[in-house]
């Protein structure tokens, strides 16, 4: 079990952030619904039916789906962008796709690799691009699940107006789908850009994200 | 988050946003039509009961006169039967086949009109009320 708890401490303590800042969410957000609620003389609601409305899907939802998008382009686009003496950059000569042998596939596969990373065909096909597959999916997936909630989030403000609610595919077209969409977007860019950056000249002793903290500036692609 | 839990929880708000939907259409339907329902039999107060308290009250204020006798001299549609009704979240609209929306919202007693006898006005713009909170 101790075993266990310190290969999966990454994990673990993320999952436990995660649920702690989605519970924190769920409560600031179902106090700021009921007060804007209590402001247009609207009814309030329960911390039950709020976690259930569109309000906090949609609040959850554009987040996850930003995140998904960070990991889908900083996966794809790694594997062709370089940053010269950054960490989170492949070396200056091995940009692209990189042979079978340098990525341990097929002929060149070890006893212990994946099963999809010894055959080949479509299953290795998969396999090599799995993590784009998966990602590029959850963003597509959370991405819809934002503007169907926050259709619904958006038409409840329209009736409370005494204006009309709106269609899914219009709501795709207005301001306030792409204003949240695009708010979290431009944050995610600027995290990945200014860590690529800021790694090149800074480091933190220990961390993987980081160089060796003795590594020249120059040095790229390099872990400590 | 294990990829198979994040999907299924995106399912299950994706699920969530349209389930139970439904059921609470025919409920705001029902307040609507019992709504215009008294209002054709001229009981003031069954009409007054449907209304939510901020629209009552305003009624009140600018009638000057008890919700009941208020209510039944508005120029409101009589009668009637709800064509199309949407809700999102806790706000929902009926619309009247012989003309006129009502715009509700839900609250611990279940829904209450806060808008009636409303006409659209120009595009994007709100609808005109005789009787809204």
């Amino acid at each position: 079990m101790r075993r266990f708890l310190r290969d999966n401490s990454m994990s673990i303590v993320f999952l436990a952030l995660f649920l702690a800042a989605l519970g924190g969410q769920a409560i600031a957000g179902h106090a700021d619904f009921n007060d804007t609620a209590a402001s247009h003389g609207d009814p309030t609601i329960s911390l039950g039916r709020y976690v259930l409305s569109s309000d906090f899907g949609a609040a959850v939802m554009e987040n996850w789906q930003s995140e998904y998008l960070q990991f889908t382009l900083f996966i794809l686009l790694t594997v062709w962008l370089l940053q010269r003496g950054s960490p989170e950059s492949k070396e200056l000569d091995k940009a692209g796709l990189e042979s079978d042998q340098a990525q341990q596939v097929g002929p060149y596969a070890q006893q212990n690799s994946p099963r999809w990373a010894k055959v080949g065909g479509i299953r290795r096909t998969i396999y090599e691009n799995s993590l784009l597959i998966v990602m590029t999916t959850f963003w597509l997936g959370t991405w819809l699940a934002q503007s169907v909630t926050g259709a619904a989030q958006y038409n409840a403000e329209q009736l409370d107006h005494q204006q009309d609610p709106v269609s899914w595919s219009h709501y795709l077209t207005t301001g306030n789908f792409w204003s949240n969409t695009l708010q979290n977007w431009q944050s995610e860019f600027l995290a990945v850009g200014s860590m690529a950056i800021l790694a090149v000249y800074l480091r933190q002793r220990g961390s993987p994200e980081s160089k060796p903290v003795g590594a020249p500036h120059s040095a790229t692609g390099v872990e400590g | 988050m294990g990829p198979r839990v994040a999907l299924l929880v995106c399912l299950l708000l994706l699920a969530l946003a349209g389930c139970g939907t439904a059921d609470r259409e025919d409920d705001a339907t029902a307040v609507a039509q019992r709504f215009h329902a008294a209002l054709e039999r001229g009981d003031g107060q069954s009409a007054c009961d449907a209304l939510s308290e901020e629209t009552a009250s305003k009624l009140e204020q600018e009638e000057k006169k008890p919700c009941e006798q208020a209510i039944v001299s508005l120029d409101l549609p009589k009668g009637g039967t709800v064509a199309d009704a949407r809700v999102y979240m806790t706000s929902a609209f009926a619309q009247l086949a012989e003309g006129g929306t009502d715009f509700l919202d839900e609250g611990p007693e279940g829904w209450k009109v806060s808008a009636a006898g409303c006409e659209p006005t120009a595009p994007s713009q709100p609808y005109d009320c005789p009787l809204e909170n």
